[in-house]
């Protein structure tokens, strides 16, 4: 391995590919799953993963991940059997694979490779997983194929001929002729038009060879389809095209699902010698015309792994587009100084120059403005990466609980923040594991019900303005706010009195409180709630917010609202002690002037009552020491800021403005510093400080948590 | 620009002194009354003093923010850093930002000097101030123990008990992030 910075660079190119990797597993896995419920079986998503598997075995062995590597090496040799039809695809079977790439997911994680993972566990898990026996009956035999052709077929080709015959297709026997100087692109047509109505089992050059400038290819196709709708599809009316009959058959290709001829005790006529006689023909597939030229490449089998990484997409770390977004900043600045000179000129110092100067700053402007759209627009990805990650774990843990849930998702294209997308997935997983853990019933008290026995997660994402909308609703028992009540009581989160005053709707809300849930709760409040005051506030976090509906015995939707990119956010400005500060809009609920007299203090706490509840105060200045008030100033401002069920009235002197800004964190000299959440820089090279919502109203509220219920809403 | 230009007369300097066995290029500059310096190597930009913005909360050595070409930077007050005394506002104050390894760090000073080259034996180790010397004082630097070569940019005076010293700094020591300091 190289060493130093170009190994880690080397390393974190590895780890990002082994990531989308594994990411394309967890969807070829959905896939299979999907394919099983419907009762069909795709042989290509066995290949993909296979080849996935493949490529990753590989790198892990490259990078020195060792138990990557054996992990890899066990599941490779496992998609081989399935691939070979050596082992039967039953959901047992993928929920190993499951949890191959779950395994494949925390080693991965964690790069010291400490993960508790037990490779050998898992491979003897994989090793239990009966084989199925090898057919007794050979098809291949009842049928009319030359012994040419069955020479040349891999175990897996034969295996998918085998397969094929026995759920009733026909197989036929192709031949085209194609020129030679464009037979990769025109095979590569072919194997198109193929592809949409049969399935290609093998290819080769024609034994006949072609002659002259073309060569003729003969290729094994299963389908349903009729001879006729074949050709048509074709395009070629002029293919030559024949079904392989059965051997002593009445010529009729078999019906689906007929019975199996009993096998024939006869040795096969001269038509059709055995197998073995194979290896002589091995060589003679070979067209003498195209000798020297393309021999067609087999897609299926084997060889083509690595290249299957070229794609037209470039991964990029997310900190080289931090830094394009600081360039195209000072950028802004740049033009504010040209546009400052060409109203000198204009003034005065050369009018002439003006009008041309002004339109040049005119076409810069607007190509800034364009790069800067361009730039933000990389680092947008669609919500279908984390959905995928919703799949699986719906279908994780509705196994788990023995709970039929059928997924729909809709508006997976939508695209948000990368950096949303990530701080996304563990609210999403909650919510997700909440529904079907705690809403969606079993499937017999659904049926009881009058419901479908198989439970509907819904995920719906749009974009609306600035903002990206994510519901997801089950339709499963719904959240008793009766019991919520009661259990929010006896934990002390809410006095009695406040408990009963609060309606429906405001109970629902409980449940984000801290304190509220645990997982002892859990059972018997028979709603939901785990860690979703943990929710609230990664999503709070993130600019958000996020709401719960939900019907007794109807189910429960939660809506999560996020702005689209962390990079710009509105901001509210306002000044303390003549210093300018900024404060997320989102977490803003209003400002209002603050009458002095309806200041009222309670146990050593300055409060007012806003429309009937009680706002605690905090005067920023004194929070950040930042010196005594000017002799003729005074707070005249409340901001009201809420983070999760809390609320806060900070103090201000005065509101200086909204303004659309792009956060910078402090160095790391300064992290960690409570209150402030970094900087930004408001176009005239003067950094303006962030304040950290959630951390002040912590440090505010925290240590009297018992008051706090009154606050909440 | 033309603090550009000092900057890539710095780095070729920089690596001219490469070319020399021994011999190491500090930049010298002022904190009230006392001459430092630190190694040449360290630093990426000499640059007037922009507007700063104080920060509720930080150690008291850190005067407050900066923004360099976009970038949120932390400027220190080296006079609250080294503990020196009080003296007259400079009127030519300057910010060295000084690449500590993980993070670009401003540092206020009163004045920048010159660079000065040091070969061996006008280094003495921190160890003759004793035990007590602080982590970040990496020796002292005695200039003009030596003849000046063709590239000196000040004729060094002839060595003497009352000739100049300089406080050589370790920037990692200097700039490792202080604990406890509110």
């Amino acid at each position: 391995m190289v060493s130093g910075k170009d190994g880690e660079r080397a390393r974190e190119e590895f780890l990002a590919e082994a990531q989308e990797l594994i990411e394309g597993l967890s969807r070829g896995l959905l896939e299979l799953d999907t394919g099983i419920k419907q009762g069909h079986r795709s042989p290509e998503t066995v290949n993909d993963l296979f080849r996935g598997v493949h490529t990753l075995k590989g790198l892990s062995g490259m990078f020195g991940f060792e138990r990557l590597g054996r992990m890899s090496h066990v599941l490779e040799d496992m998609l081989e059997d399935l691939r070979l039809g050596r082992v039967e695809l039953t959901q047992q079977v993928l929920d190993v694979l499951f949890e191959g790439v779950d395994n494949f997911q925390r080693l991965l994680g964690d790069a010291a490779e400490q993960a508790t993972v037990d490779v050998e566990t898992f491979t003897q898990r994989v090793h239990g997983l009966a084989r199925s026996k090898t057919k007794a009956h050979n098809i291949l035999e009842d049928y009319d194929f030359e012994a040419s052709m069955l020479g040349v077929l891999t175990e897996y080709e034969e295996h998918r001929l085998r397969t094929n015959l026995e759920q009733g297709m026909t197989v036929f026997r192709l031949r085209v002729r194609l020129a030679l100087d464009v037979i990769d692109t025109a095979l590569d047509q072919l194997k198109e038009r193929v592809k949409s109505i049969a399935e290609i089992i093998t290819y080769l050059p024609s034994m006949d060879g072609g002659g002259g400038d073309e060569i003729e290819i003969e290729m094994l196709l299963a389908s349903k389809k009729s001879d006729a709708d074949l050709r048509t599809a074709l395009g070629k009316p002029d293919a030559k095209l024949s079904a392989v009959e059965k051997k002593r058959g009445a010529g009729r290709p078999p019906a689906a699902a007929a019975p199996h001829t009993p096998k024939d005790p006869a040795p096969p006529t001269a038509a059709a010698p055995p197998a073995p006689a194979a290896a002589p023909v091995e060589a003679a597939p070979k067209p003498a015309a195209a000798a020297p030229v393309a021999v067609p490449k087999r897609p299926v089998a084997e060889g083509d792994v690595s290249l299957r990484s070229i794609t037209s997409v470039v991964r990029v770390d997310i900190r080289k587009l931090d830094h394009l977004m600081n360039v195209v900043g000072e950028l802004g600045t740049v033009r504010a100084a040209v546009s400052r000179l060409v109203e000198r000129l204009r003034a005065g110092a050369a009018p002439a120059l003006a009008s041309e100067a002004h339109r040049i700053h005119r076409a810069f402007q607007r190509h800034l403005a364009e790069v800067q759209e361009g730039v933000l627009d990389i680092r947008m990805v669609p919500l279908s990466q984390l959905f995928d990650k919703v799949a699986v774990v719906v279908r994780q843990v509705a196994r788990e609980q023995g709970k039929e849930v059928k997924l729909s998702i809709v508006g997976a294209e939508t695209e948000v923040d990368k950096l949303i997308a990530e701080e996304l997935a563990d609210p999403m997983m909650h919510i997700v594991r909440n529904a079907i853990d705690h809403g969606v019933e079993p499937p017999d008290v659904r049926t009881k019900n009058g419901k479908p026995s198989t439970g509907t997660l819904n995920v719906v994402a749009h974009q609306k303005g600035n903002h990206v909308v994510i519901e997801l609703s089950d339709d499963g028992r719904g959240i008793d706010s009766n019991v919520i009540r009661e259990a929010a009581v006896r934990k002390g989160v809410l006095s009695e009195q406040a408990a009963s005053d609060l309606n429906r709707e405001e109970l629902l809300n409980v449940i984000f409180m801290p304190g509220f849930s645990t997982a002892r709760e859990i059972t018997d409040i028979s709603g939901r709630g785990v860690g979703m005051d943990v929710v609230k506030t990664n999503i709070t976090r993130l600019g958000g917010a996020v709401d719960i509906e939900s019907e007794l015995g109807r189910g429960t939707k939660v809506t999560i609202t996020l702005p689209i990119t962390l990079a710009i956010i509105s901001a509210l400005l306002f000044e303390v002690r003549d210093r300018l500060f900024a404060i997320p809009l989102a977490v803003v609920q209003e400002a209002l002037r603050l009458p002095a007299q309806a200041v009222r203090t309670v146990d050593g706490r300055e409060v007012i009552t806003l429309r009937g509840t009680t706002l605690p105060l905090c005067r920023l200045g004194d929070l950040f020491n930042l010196g005594p008030l000017a002799p003729n100033a005074s707070e005249h401002y409340v901001i009201v800021v809420s983070v999760g069920n809390k609320r806060l009235g900070v103090c201000v002197e005065r509101l200086s403005g909204q303004q659309d800004i792009v956060i910078k964190g402090l160095g790391r000299s300064l992290a960690g510093i409570a209150g402030i959440s970094g900087a930004t820089d408001l176009g005239d090279q003067h950094l303006v400080l962030v304040l950290d919502a959630a951390s002040i109203i912590e440090e505010v509220l925290l240590p009297r948590t018992g008051q706090l219920a009154v606050g909440a809403t | 620009m033309s603090q550009q230009a000092s900057n890539a007369a710095l780095a070729a300097k920089n690596a001219e002194a490469a070319e020399e066995a021994g011999v190491r290029e500090f930049l010298a500059f002022v904190v009230s009354t006392e001459t430092y310096a630190l190694p040449l190597s360290c630093i990426r930009e000499i640059m007037r003093v922009p507007s700063v913005t104080a920060v509720p909360r930080a150690p008291r050595e850190v005067l407050g923010i900066i923004s360099v070409r976009g970038q949120v930077t932390t400027l220190i007050d080296l006079r609250e850093r080294l503990r020196v005394q009080a003296a007259p506002v400079s009127s030519r104050p300057r910010v060295l930002l000084v690449d500590q390894g993980d993070e670009i760090m401003g540092l206020l000073c009163d004045r920048v000097q010159q660079v000065h080259r040091l070969s061996e034996k006008e280094v003495e180790m921190a160890s003759v101030l004793g035990a007590d010397a602080a982590s970040y004082v990496m020796g002292i630097g005695r200039p003009g123990q030596r003849k000046a070569d063709a590239h000196g940019e000040a004729t060094p005076e002839e060595s003497g008990d009352d000739a100049e010293i300089l406080i050589l700094l370790d920037p990692i020591a200097l700039l490792k992030r202080q604990v406890g300091h509110v």
